[in-house]
This record gives C-alpha cells, structure tokens and sequence, in this order.
C-alpha cells in the first residue's frame, strides 16, 4: 500500500543554521504520527515543509508519492495544514471563515455547503458559529481551526502543537475530535512537546531533538524498548544517550 | 481564477470594516462641512459690510463719499455728531464692524487741493483669514473716495480730459501662450482655474498611495502575526492569485476612500479657491481656446499614470510587507514609501521641474510617483510624449516589483524575511534584516 507520507534524509538550513540534519520517517494511511521534541527541535520546520510552505534544502518528502517541491500544487489539494497557536479573521463570522476556507477546496456549492456542515458539527459551536471570531476564546478557536482542518477530509491533516496554551478541557475535546477524524482513513502528521498527549493520542511516535531524529516506534514499544512508564521518561534517556 | 476572487472577496471583507470606512466618513463628512462653512462665510463676506460714517463735516462732498461707499458694496449709516470715541464703542457694542470719519473742514481742504485725512476704525472679533476681509475693502473703500478726488481735480484743472485717460494712459492687453496657441485672459486667473482642475489630484493621490500601503502592508504582516497566511499558503490558491487579490482588495478599498475623500475635497478645495464665484467669460474662453481643460485624452492618461502609481505603491508595500513580521511594525517598515510619495509631491509643488538641474529632474523622473502629479501639467502643456514615457515608465516598473513579490510569496522567503525593529529605542539603536537566519544589523551612529 502506498505510505501517505515518504520523508527521506530531510535536510533544512537557515543561513549556517541547520535545523534539520537528513531526518526519515514514514506515515501509512489512517496512521496518527506525531513528532515529539522540546521546543526548536526542528518539528514545526518538519511539518512546515510537508505543509509545502517551506523548501527543503536537501532530501525528499513525498505525500502519496508527490514530491513536496515539484508537485506543491497537488499536495495542497489534498492536504490540510493547521499552525501552532494559529489565528483566524477576527472579522469573519465563525461560518463566514468556514465557508471561505471551504469555498478554496470544493469543486462546487453542493460540496462547499456538505464540507462547513462537516465542519459545524465538529465544532460543537453551535449558534456562536454566527458570531464574529475577534469574540472567541482560544479554545473555540482552535476547535474551529481544527475543524477547518478536517472538514475537507484532507488524505494527510499536518498539525503543529494540536492542543498548544489551551486549557484541560478544551485540550481532551481536541484530542477526541482528531481520534474519531482518524477513523474514517485520514492520516495525520502532529508534532507536540506535551508528550502525555501524544502517549494518548498516536499510534507511532519519531522522538526528535536538534534536527535529528533519535528513535520512532509506537509509544508502547518505546516505552518497553527503554523499560520506562511513560514517553517524557523514553525521550529523556534517548536524548541523553 | 475561482479561487482568486474567493481570497478577493475575504479580503475586502476584512478591509471593508466599520474600523476603516468610519474614519473615511468622517474625513468626507468633516470636509464637506468645512467646505460649506467656508461658502457661507464667504457670501456672508460679499454681502453689504456695514459701515457706520461719522460725518462731521456734514457738506456735500462728505455726503458724496457716504454714496460712493454705498456703490462699492457697504452698508452705509451716517452719524452727524457726536465723540467719535462713543460712536465706535457705540458701533462695537452692536456688532459693527468699520467706521469712518469725516473730519470737520474736509470739503474746504478737499476745495484747496490741501491733503486731507480720514480715519477708519476696523472693529477686530476674529482674527481668521475670512474675518480679516473686511480691513481689506476699508482700503477699497479709501481707493474708490481718492479716484472719485483726484477725478475732480482733473476735471477743475483740465476741462475737457478724461480722468481715466490722464490716471491710466497706458493699459495692457494679457494674453497667454501655451505651445503654439495664444489666447487673451489674465495669467493670475488661467492659473487658478488651472489649479482648481488639478489640485485635488495629488493630495488625494498621496491619501489613496499610502492609504493602500498601509492596508496591504497590515493585511501580510496581521497574516504573519496570525499565522493564517501560513494556512492560506498551504491551500490549493496559487500564490500570484494570492497576492493579486490582495493588491486587488487593498486597491479597490483605496479607490472607494478616494472617491470619498474627492467628494468632501472637491467642496472644501472649491471654497478655498472660490469656484463659488466663476471665472470671468474672457478667462473661460481663454482655458478652452489654449486647451487647459481636460479633455477625453487627458482624463484617460492621467487616469493610467494615477493607476500605474497605484499599482507600483502597492507592489513596494507588498515586498515591504512581507519584512514585517507583526501589525506594529508596518508603521515603520512603509515608511520609504511614505518618503517616496511626499517627496515628488512637494517637489513639483515647489519646483519647476524644466529649470532644476540635470540631477534633480532624473532623481523626479526615477521615482515613480512623481509621474501622477507632472501629468496634468504635462498634459496642459501639450507634452504628451512625456506623460507617456512616465506612463511606461511606471508599468515596466510595476511588472518588475509585481514579479518580485510574487517571487517572494512563491518560495519560503514570505515567512522567513523579516525586519526587526526590536533594537529600535534600545541602546543598540538601528534594524536588522534577517532572512534564513542571516542578519544585517545597521546601527545609529
């Protein structure tokens, strides 16, 4: 079966920054990935050139076999990117943004209006879906970038720090609307320093730090591998290895 | 091309708030208000001033006086006797406005060709540029009693010569030569006409270039600050389409400000050059014979050349603000726009541009607004050539910058260009330009 994601020898530099040294990885259909490291590990720069908005200095990513560089416009089609700590346009209704994004990806009205009735009933917003986003709180509005994310059943769903600076509950409703999206086949590239999170929610995890990729597996078999509880344990003794 | 008009059509509603089209309104509203306070000020100018005569000769030549005031537009009261000092205390406490005094033995020294003073007294409420009108027709008043004078002596002197032949022997027959063509008309009065036609345009040019700056410069860098350019960029909409709509979105929202500011300019520039009052016939004549209106061919060019200006400013400010990294620092980061604007526009108000040096006049014809404010002149002047060449100028420029920003937003460069202004007030002082992690630090002496 085709991999919906192919990253091989992944090089980016910065001037004589690199912040990323030739990392691999693979993501199969329906699979949730999440790249795990502290800050500046080089995670959002990963993500940012699967997303198709960052080139690549060296090394291939391919996302059902296209080519990030060269097919960055087939990509976009079928791929959905959501920023860390992203915003919206305060001025928008929550619906008006929902439609525009919407209106961007489907082919007509019928599937515009089928895509934000997708997206409504993720959000749980209900009625203030007709109110402007300036007047959100960060949680609903994350929930309605997440739910733009997903609505055009996007084949792989790029998402940096799902649940970052929202509060417990806000961050479980996340966490359960990107598990149940999963099970309809979209795969999911995540990255997340919150490592609990990621226990919960990936199948398989790659532990980065300093641009380079120390280990991946699932987060059981991390966590038997190097015979700890839970994953901030496993990635404390392979970064210190 | 569907796409492109679904991100024109977001941003213009994110352009089109009650936040900009408010002050907008206001601009228009305040404008037009001014404009009609001024006309009002104005008629109320024109109309009969009042005059209070004090006339303490009581002869007929002071009685002849009081009528000639009346023939030059005052609103005569004569007061016979009296303590001047309560007659303008008294005059001032009813709101007058001037009053003039005949002193005794006036027509007798008048009589014996011996100089004779009279005193006016101007009551001062405001000191406003309209308000001080009425000092100025005191002294047409004093003109108009010293030719109905000096008349009478030459008639007593000379009987049988026309005062106005002995004052004014010589008069002067203006005419006004633009390229080939001459017409008669006073120069004074062409030019203001002139002006009226073309005033407004480069003060409204300069609204609409930096208006539409700001607001596309603020729409890239709230996209950066908001990260939702980095989702736009990640959607199937093509990155030309996606800078066009914006430059489209910000140009359009530009216009309708325009349009607006004109209609509340167009009042206030008409009261402050009295358009009011109309041009004489001759002078009429004269514009049309030499020209000096703008026809079909001059709107169009001026139209293209105020186009192409717009069009360059808001490529410059989409590369500038693909350097702001947030919404405060576009203030800052469109500043040499700013620069580049006002500068031609006090320029070719001040200077002539066919008598500044070589240097000079190519340093005009680099900056691409400059071509806007010299086009109508070089219209009036029948230099269509030139006009033309600035037209061309523009476009091929704007194509250069519009590929440059396009390039920009086509590779990573939109998000990893950016200026920080962070040093700025510190003690390091200066701005650094990173892009890729490379840094420029320029530092104040």
């Amino acid at each position: 079966m085709e991999q919906a994601l192919v990253v091989e020898n992944l090089k980016k530099s910065y001037g004589k920054f690199e912040a990323l040294h030739g990392i691999s990885f693979e993501v199969a259909p329906g699979e949730i990935f999440a790249l795990i490291g502290p800050n500046g590990a080089g995670k959002t720069t990963a993500l940012r050139i699967v997303a198709t908005i960052l080139q690549p200095t060296s090394g291939t990513a391919r996302v059902y076999g296209m080519d990030v560089q060269k097919d960055a416009a087939r990509i976009r089609e079928i791929i959905s990117y959501l920023p860390e700590e992203a915003g919206a346009y305060k001025n928008l209704t929550g619906l008006g943004y929902l439609s525009f994004m919407a209106e961007l990806f489907a082919s007509d009205a019928a599937v515009q209006r089928e895509y934000i009735q997708r997206a409504s009933d993720i959000t749980g917003l209900g009625e203030r879906l007709r109110d402007k986003i300036g007047t959100y709180s960060k949680g609903m509005t994350r929930k309605l970038l997440l739910s733009r994310a997903v609505m055009t059943r996007p084949k792989l769903a790029v998402i940096d720090e799902p649940t970052s600076g929202l509060d417990v509950v806000a961050a479980i409703d996340i966490r359960e609307s990107i598990r149940k999206t999963t099970s309809e086949g979209m795969a999911v590239l995540l990255s997340s320093h919150n490592m609990l999170e990621i226990e919960y929610l990936s199948d398989r995890v790659a532990i980065i730090d300093q641009g380079t990729i120390h280990d991946v597996g699932t987060p059981q078999g991390l966590k038997d591998k190097y015979g700890k509880a839970n994953l901030e344990e496993v990635f404390v003794q392979v970064v210190k290895q | 091309m569907r796409r492109f008009f679904v991100v024109l059509k977001k941003e213009l509603k994110e352009m089109l708030t009650w936040q900009t089209l408010i002050p907008i309104l206001l601009i228009m509203v305040i404008y037009s208000f001014l404009g009609r306070v001024i006309n009002q000020e104005q008629k109320k100018q024109a109309a009969p001033q009042p005059v209070t005569v004090v006339d303490l000769d009581r002869s007929q030549t002071s009685q002849m006086l009081a009528g000639i005031l009346t023939n030059v537009n005052f609103k005569v009261t004569t007061v016979t006797e009296g303590i001047v000092d309560d007659i303008v205390r008294k005059v001032a406490s009813e709101r007058g406005t001037a009053v003039l005094v005949i002193p005794q033995g006036f027509e007798a020294g008048i009589q014996a060709q011996h100089p004779q003073k009279v005193q006016t007294y101007t009551i001062m409420r405001n000191f406003s540029l309209l308000g001080m009108q009425g000092t100025f027709r005191l002294d047409a008043a004093l003109n108009a009693m010293n030719e109905y004078v000096s008349d009478m002596y030459i008639r007593a002197g000379a009987p049988g010569l026309d005062p106005t032949i002995v004052k004014h022997p010589i008069s002067a027959q203006s005419f006004v030569t633009v390229g080939t063509t001459s017409a008669e008309g006073n120069p004074q009065e062409i030019v203001t006409v002139v002006m009226q036609q073309t005033m407004v345009i480069p003060i409204v040019l300069t609204l609409v270039i930096i208006l539409a700056a700001q607001m596309i410069a603020a729409s890239i860098a709230g996209e950066k600050e908001n990260k939702t350019l980095e989702t736009l960029l990640s959607t199937p909409v093509g990155r030309g389409a996606l800078v066009t709509a914006k430059m489209m979105a910000s140009g359009i929202v530009a216009l309708v400000s325009a349009a607006a500011y004109m209609v509340g300019m167009k009042s206030y520039m008409g009261s402050l050059l009295g358009s009011g009052g109309g041009t004489t016939g001759t002078a009429a004549l004269a514009i049309q014979k030499l020209g000096l209106v703008l026809d079909l061919r001059g709107y169009v060019l001026l139209g293209l050349s105020v186009f192409a200006g717009i069009m360059v400013a808001l490529s410059i400010a989409v590369i500038l603000g693909a350097f702001a990294e947030d919404l405060k620092s576009v203030q800052f980061i469109i500043m040499p726009l700013m620069m580049m604007v006002l500068l031609p526009y006090l320029i070719t108000m001040f200077i002539d541009i066919n008598t500044a040096s070589l240097v000079l006049k190519w340093l005009i014809y680099a900056i691409p607004f400059s071509h806007p404010f010299l086009a109508a002149q070089y219209i009036f002047a029948q230099n269509f050539t030139m006009v033309a060449l600035g037209i061309v100028y523009q476009f091929a420029l704007f194509f250069v910058l519009a590929a440059v920003a396009a390039r920009i937003f086509s590779t990573d460069r939109i998000l990893t260009m950016k200026l920080n202004t962070a040093g700025r007030g510190s003690g390091l002082g200066g701005w650094t330009l990173q892009r890729e992690g490379i840094s420029f630090r320029i530092r104040h002496k």
